[in-house]
């Protein structure tokens, strides 16, 4: 497993490749050595080998030019004697063995087809005249140097007092030496084990060299790399990696932590983004919901308004007979008599289904009214002025901040006075009477429209969360039994709604509530 | 001797009895009729000092009635029976010739009231 790792790793890939290269580089280059020195060798060889028969040559002459036969038998045979002299052969002519280190071999004669006569004679019309030499093996595979060197005729043999020799004979005889190649042949293996050895020393540290280099230049940054860019891919955008080469490691890791740097940016801007679209996406969905729960408010107030002043209108009738019948009974009873209160209290009670009647009416009224420019801020102080002289108010500070520079809203100014006295009524109530009631006119835009707010901020007890969704229905209060007729918001929602307006409520239960009405400016 | 002669026009009966009861002892001649056309037959026949209006009726309203009665008796004097609370309408039957309008419900005194400054308007 870890071994074909390594194959396929890039070190791997790389040292098998170059060793591969070095293998056969060497192999070739070796073999060229090899050869070359082999050559070189046998040529010296050679050499040592025609200067030897030549030697032989030379030794003989004397017992030749006297015609000694047993001096140049016993000079081949010294000669012959020496080691790695494996033959010495002298031949006449006639191609007859004259001498040699073998006596056995004396008289032997040889055709032309022989391996000594061949290489001059062989299809050769005439004969060459200069030495040969062939390479052949012995027994055991050494190599043995065959060397044949012609005795060619000279002055000294033809005028010698033996006359064997004519004149005009060219070449004598022959001389042929088998000399061993053995001590050659060893010496060549012997380098080229020695050379082997050298290759692989070499090859061997070569290749550690390259693994050192390629394991701290290649490996281990790859090895960082890889690791970086797992981490980075588990989602650690942080991750940085350490390469502080000045090599292309070094530049790919700096590029790599530059991207990674991008990365993070880009994924944090991301969910930055997504959290803001989450965001608006919730805060238009919940737009969206108070909008249509408002349409769904409207819609119930519009019908109940319209039944409510059906109602209304069939009560009054009835409510006319008992009022005013039990005045004409009331004078039928003396003053301070029982019967007399029973009755005043059946004439209240139908005077307080009147006043709820008038609310009712006045709550499904808010409808169709002449309009025009109005004066939001005056409306605000003539509202304020009306109360100011009752008795509830003796304990409540108002302040005012209104906004003089206000534009006209288009407006009923009675109607909006009912709804302005509504706000400042309630607040009163809440405060029970003592507190500061803030009452502020500002210019908002909405939704690209402008708008004339007015505030009506109290320190009053509160409005509870469940209380804060009935508010605007009619016939809701908090007020004790009698003393509200829970229409006054409903009248006053019924009213802002019919200017194109709108009316809501902040208000943190222990602290306060801030009314806030709005209406669309007038435009000519 | 009665003090004047006073014709209700409603189409409810509670209403014209309670003017009636409370009109008759104060010594006016109260006749009722239960809509305008009942009504404006019997101011063809008689002859009457106030009439009191509902706006509100099934087949002839109010102001219907108070435009005619202007038309063919304009001494008539015409106060007018709102149930709405409504300036508006009040408004817009003054203009058209009404006296004065009264809301319902009504008290005895408040409709005495009313209809004594008719009369002395008219004497």
């Amino acid at each position: 497993m870890e071994a074909k790792r390594f194959v396929y790793s890039l070190t791997g890939k790389l040292i098998l490749t170059i060793s591969a290269l070095m293998v056969i580089g060497s192999i070739i280059l070796g073999y060229l050595m090899y050869r070359n020195r082999e050559a070189e060798l046998i040529e010296h060889s050679v050499d040592s080998g025609i200067s030897f028969t030549e030697q032989i040559k030379k030794s003989t002459r004397f017992g030749m030019v006297n015609y000694d036969v047993n001096l140049i038998q016993r000079t081949v045979e010294d000669i012959g004697s020496s080691k790695g002299v494996n033959k010495i052969n002298i031949f006449d002519a006639k191609g007859k063995v004259a001498y040699s280190a073998r006596k056995e071999e004396i008289g032997t004669v040889l055709s032309l087809d022989s391996y000594v006569c061949k290489p001059c004679h062989a299809g050769v019309s005439k004969p060459k005249t200069t030495q040969s030499w062939s390479i052949s093996r012995d027994k055991e595979g050494y190599r043995v140097l065959n060397v044949i060197q012609p005795v060619h005729n000279e002055p000294v043999c033809y005028s010698a007092a033996c006359h064997v020799h004519p004149k005009d004979q060219l070449v004598l005889g022959l001389v042929e030496a088998d000399l061993s190649l053995a001590y050659l042949d060893k010496g060549i293996r012997k380098q080229g084990l020695v050379l082997i050895a050298y290759i692989a020393s070499f090859f061997l540290i070569i290749s550690i060299v390259l693994y050192i280099i390629l394991w701290k230049f290649v490996h281990t940054p790859v090895n960082i790399l890889s690791k970086g860019m797992k981490r980075v891919a588990s989602g650690d955008l942080n991750y940085n990696v350490k390469i502080d080469t000045k090599d292309e490691m070094g530049e790919l890791a700096e590029v790599f932590n530059a991207m990674t740097a991008d990365l993070s940016k880009a994924k944090k801007e991301l969910v930055e983004w997504g959290n803001t679209l989450e965001k608006k996406v919730g805060e238009k969905t919940e737009e969206i919901r108070k909008a249509h729960a408002q349409l769904i408010h409207s819609a119930k107030l519009a019908s109940l308004g319209r039944m409510a002043a059906g109602v209304a209108h069939e009560i009054n009738s009835p409510l006319t007979g008992i009022v005013t019948f039990g005045h004409l009974l009331l004078k039928k009873f003396p003053e301070g008599s029982e019967d007399r209160e029973d009755i005043e209290v059946v004439i209240e009670q139908a005077n307080r289904c009147s006043n709820i009647i008038k609310g009712l009416l006045s709550f499904a009224r808010a409808t169709t009214v002449d309009k025009g420019p109005v004066n939001i801020n005056d409306v605000v102080k003539s509202s304020l002025n009306m109360v100011l002289r009752k008795a509830d108010f003796f304990n409540i500070t108002i302040e005012q901040n209104l906004d003089e520079s206000l534009s006209p809203v288009e407006a009923n100014a009675s109607q909006l006075q009912q709804v302005f006295l509504n706000m400042i009524l309630n607040a009163a109530d809440a405060m029970e009477g003592k507190g500061t009631l803030t009452v502020y006119t500002r210019k908002v835009t909405e939704n690209d429209r402008t708008f004339a707010e007015v505030e009506f901020t109290d320190t009053g007890h509160g409005i509870s969360q469940e209380n804060m969704a009935k508010l605007f229905e009619p016939f809701f209060t908090t007020k004790p039994v009698g003393k509200g007729t829970g229409l006054g918001l409903a009248v006053s929602h019924g009213i802002v709604q019919e200017h194109g307006g709108k009316i809501f409520v902040k208000s943190t239960v222990g602290e306060g509530s801030s009314f806030f009405v709005r209406l669309p400016l007038y435009e000519r | 001797m009665s003090k004047g002669k006073i014709l209700v026009i409603d189409d409810e009966d509670i209403v014209l009895m309670s003017c009636h009861r409370a009109l008759t002892p104060e010594g006016y001649d109260v006749k009722t009729a239960k809509s305008g056309v009942e009504g404006l037959k019997m101011l063809e026949n008689e002859l009457f000092h106030v009439a009191l209006i509902d706006v509100k009726m099934p087949d002839m309203d109010g102001m219907e009635v108070l435009k005619k009665i202007k038309e063919r008796w304009p001494d008539v004097v015409v106060i007018i029976i709102t149930g709405y609370s409504a300036i508006a309408s009040a408004v817009s039957s003054i203009k058209l010739g009404a006296f004065d309008y009264i809301e319902k419900p009504f008290t005895p005194d408040g409709i005495m009231s009313v209809i004594k400054k008719a009369i002395s308007q008219k004497v």
